[in-house]
């Protein structure tokens, strides 16, 4: 039998993994697989006190709904990003001629 | 040991160490795909925990859907940033620090263990149970998450949408 | 409650929700031909909604959808600041966003998150109300497509605002993992019969404060503040530093009072920390740094919105501190200085948007010898400037004093002195406004025509800042009726 606390040391790990994901990078999409990261120790917790602690299975309806809003997330972040992208694309020209050589 | 838990090893090592790679790689794209081998790493512990329902939403939603949109976020910032391919960093100390600090403190209190009892529950399908609870206890929630799709719907289309004047 | 009869105490949200689909399909009928129909229908439906849950004020408070939310008269009074909030914000931006349906179905949905937020009762709740409000607040901030400046703060605003929402999550995980329960209520219960460990508490408690202290821009969590401020488009960041603040405040008290203390009844008003965390004592640490770092980094600003900015941390600061001694007397200062506060720095947003384009920018240079070019606006902008200062006779200085006076009155000396210092120093940068308007002319004072539409917000947001500075007394009842927190499942 695998207890509660083995989960929550993996959670803790990928946790901590994640915070740091957010700190070091500075790219926009590494900073969203921090928070990736993050959501998805979050989700474990739940699932592993459901299991473990309460009666019911709470923690599981936690984690559906933590899922849904990961997934909005990434996709208004990627709107943005690619609006940045199409902004930079056309307004910076200098950009597009340093390419050329 | 039971093989059972040479198994579960095996998965939290993936997972781990595939979360390692997610924060230290250099490369973006290695960091993508290293994310598909923690969210499948995250649904084969979720098998362990008896939320069968849930494994498979953590593969149809995570690695079908979320992994694709930051691997077409990847292969657009490519484009604009830098053609090394290389991500800036902030300090590593500091990161280092943040990161090894909050795993400090989480595992202290795992050590504690100042959990509510432990029951002891065995292994059943959830599925039908989740079906009934969505729509009983959880109905607000489920509602209400349908407002919030529908405004992600559209601030993502209004800010992606190339405008046509 | 059950689910079919918690639907009649449903009755505003379910408003806003319809009126939402509504509006997404005279939109689409309309096509080109709207003009402003939908930004009026906008404000129509949240001032509807508002009225809507003003009648539940006197229902008795209970628990909806089997303990998810509650409907209590302290939901209500924040129900009405969000309806009130948004109806203005829409008039605000009638100019600049007043075509765009997309802006304001999304501005009604941040209102039904708005809605939400003082009204949770369940983790999950807590956790999708954020989201609401987060992500739609996100989108409008970086409305202005072309603008790098624009996209740019919604992207730093959206990343790490996922990160602390993330990071929240995992306290209340935390809490979860402590008690087996996710409605508030039964936490509270549960802590207050088990013997929670303090340290995992604390941990957990921390890690919601960042979550909460994102939303209502409170020091360490206020660095997106600044940013997010200059870069939105100046409608978004008033709607900002008002609206989703005061839903963010609402939560924060209506946490407080459930996970963190419980009331006491033996001594009315009062209540006591299920588990001894020290919270008191870390909320007063962080509201001095709140307000000490909000003023100073105002001191030396060139651009007037990221003054505001730096200046409504500063606000956060105050209210904070109130939250210190976790009474009701200090929700009701809280709720108090959230309504001065909302007409007080419209008003300045307001000066801010109409005349950007008429002064040629939104530096502070900008400004000068705008006494003589315009003096009605100019006047109006000092009086908004004096009263978040917080000087007498104006509205800031009423709401100043219930805020300095419960924390006083528990004991917190040092704490309310800091809080005047502070009061001083926001003097010198709300007057380098005033000064750059009156004191500094141009060469020459070419009088700006403003027009009438202008004038008649001005006056809608002035004559409550004055009036509140003389005559607050039916304010205060209303806010003292409103202190009514339901416990329950």
């Amino acid at each position: 039998m695998i207890q509660l606390e083995s989960f929550l040391i993996i959670s803790a790990i990928v946790f901590s993994l994640g915070l740091f994901t957010v700190i070091y990078k500075k790219n926009a999409v590494g900073i969203l697989m921090g928070v990736e990261l993050i959501l998805n120790s979050v989700n474990l917790n739940f699932v592993a006190f459901s299991k473990y602690v309460d009666a019911h299975i709470n923690g599981q309806l936690m984690a559906i709904f933590i899922i849904i809003l990961a997934a909005s997330e990434a996709a208004i972040a990627l709107a943005i990003i690619l609006n940045i992208y199409r902004n930079r694309a056309s307004v910076d020209v200098t950009q597009l001629d340093e390419m050329k050589h | 040991m039971e093989a059972n838990q040479i198994l579960f090893i095996a998965i939290a090592l993936l997972t781990v160490l595939s979360a390692a790679m997610v924060a230290f790689s250099n490369k973006l794209i290695h960091s993508a795909f290293a994310l598909l081998a923690t969210f499948t790493g995250f649904a084969m512990l979720y098998v362990y925990l008896s939320a069968d329902f849930l494994a498979v939403t953590q593969i149809v939603v995570y690695v079908g859907g979320i992994l694709i949109l930051i691997l077409f976020g990847v292969l657009m910032t490519h484009k604009i940033y830098s053609t090394t391919k290389k991500t800036a960093h902030n300090s590593l100390i500091v990161s280092l620090l943040g990161g090894i600090l909050s795993a400090g403190l989480i595992l202290f209190i795992i050590s504690k263990a100042p959990w509510a009892p432990l029951l002891a529950k065995g292994f059943n399908p959830t599925t039908a149970i989740i079906g009934k609870e969505i729509l009983t206890g959880y109905l607000l929630p489920f509602e209400i998450i349908s407002v919030l799709l529908l405004g992600a719907l559209i601030g993502a289309i209004y800010i992606a949408r190339a405008e046509d004047k | 409650m059950s689910n079919l009869n918690s639907i009649q105490y449903f009755i505003p949200e379910l408003f806003l929700t319809a009126a939402i689909l509504v509006l997404i399909i005279v939109d689409l009928v309309l096509k080109d031909r709207k003009g402003h129909i939908i930004a009026y229908l906008t404000a129509a439906s949240a001032i509807i909604a508002g009225i809507l849950a003003y009648q539940q004020f006197n229902l008795p408070a209970a628990s909806l959808f089997q303990g998810m939310i509650v409907v209590d008269s302290f939901a209500i009074f924040f129900k009405i600041l969000a309806a009130f909030s948004t109806a203005i914000i829409v008039f605000i931006s009638l100019d600049s966003f007043g075509d765009k349906a997309e802006y304001n179905i999304l501005l009604l949905i941040v209102t039904l998150g708005m809605f939400l937020m003082p009204a949770v009762n369940d983790i999950l709740m807590i956790i999708i109300a954020m989201e609401i409000v987060g992500l739609m607040s996100y989108v409008l901030a970086g409305f202005h497509k072309k603008d790098l400046k624009s996209t740019e703060a919604a992207l730093k605003y959206m990343i790490y605002g996922a990160a602390s929402t993330g990071i929240m999550a995992f306290g209340f995980s935390l809490i979860y993992g402590l008690t087996g329960h996710t409605n508030l209520y039964d936490i509270q219960t549960a802590l207050v019969n088990g013997h929670a460990n303090p340290v995992a508490m604390f941990v957990a408690f921390m890690m919601i404060l960042g979550g909460l202290g994102y939303k209502i821009a409170m020091v360490p969590f206020h660095f997106w503040v600044p940013d997010v401020y200059e870069g939105a488009p100046t409608p978004v960041t008033a709607f900002l530093s008002v609206g989703p603040k005061a839903a963010g405040f609402a939560l924060f008290i209506r946490f407080l009072v459930t996970v963190i203390a419980h009331p006491t009844y033996g001594s009315f008003g009062s209540f006591t920390q299920n588990v001894q965390i020290q919270a008191p004592l870390l909320l007063a640490v962080l509201a001095v740094l709140t307000m000490t770092l909000g003023n100073f980094s105002a001191l030396n600003q060139k651009n007037i919105k990221r003054m505001l900015g730096y200046s409504a941390i500063a606000h956060v600061g105050y209210m904070v501190m109130a939250l210190v001694v976790l009474n009701n007397d200090a929700f009701g200062a809280v709720m108090f200085y959230m309504i001065v506060y909302l007409f007080m720095n419209f008003g300045a947003f307001w000066v801010v948007e109409s005349f950007a384009s008429k002064l040629g920018g939104e530096e502070i240079e900008n400004y000068k010898g705008l006494g003589y070019r315009d003096p009605f606006t100019a006047v109006s902008m000092a009086i908004f400037m004096f009263s978040l200062t917080g000087l007498p006779p104006f509205a800031g200085f009423i709401g100043k004093v219930y805020l300095f006076s419960a924390v006083i009155k528990q004991g917190w000396y040092i704490l309310a002195l800091i809080g005047v210092l502070n009061s001083v120093v926001s003097l010198f940068y709300y007057l380098s406004v005033v000064k750059s308007m009156f004191l500094r002319q141009e060469d020459e004072n070419v009088p700006i025509q403003s027009s009438l539409y202008h004038k008649v917000l001005v006056v809608i947001f002035v004559v409550p800042t004055l009036l509140l500075g003389v005559y607050w007394q039916p304010i205060i009842n209303f806010t003292t009726h409103s202190i009514g927190i339901f416990f329950g499942k």
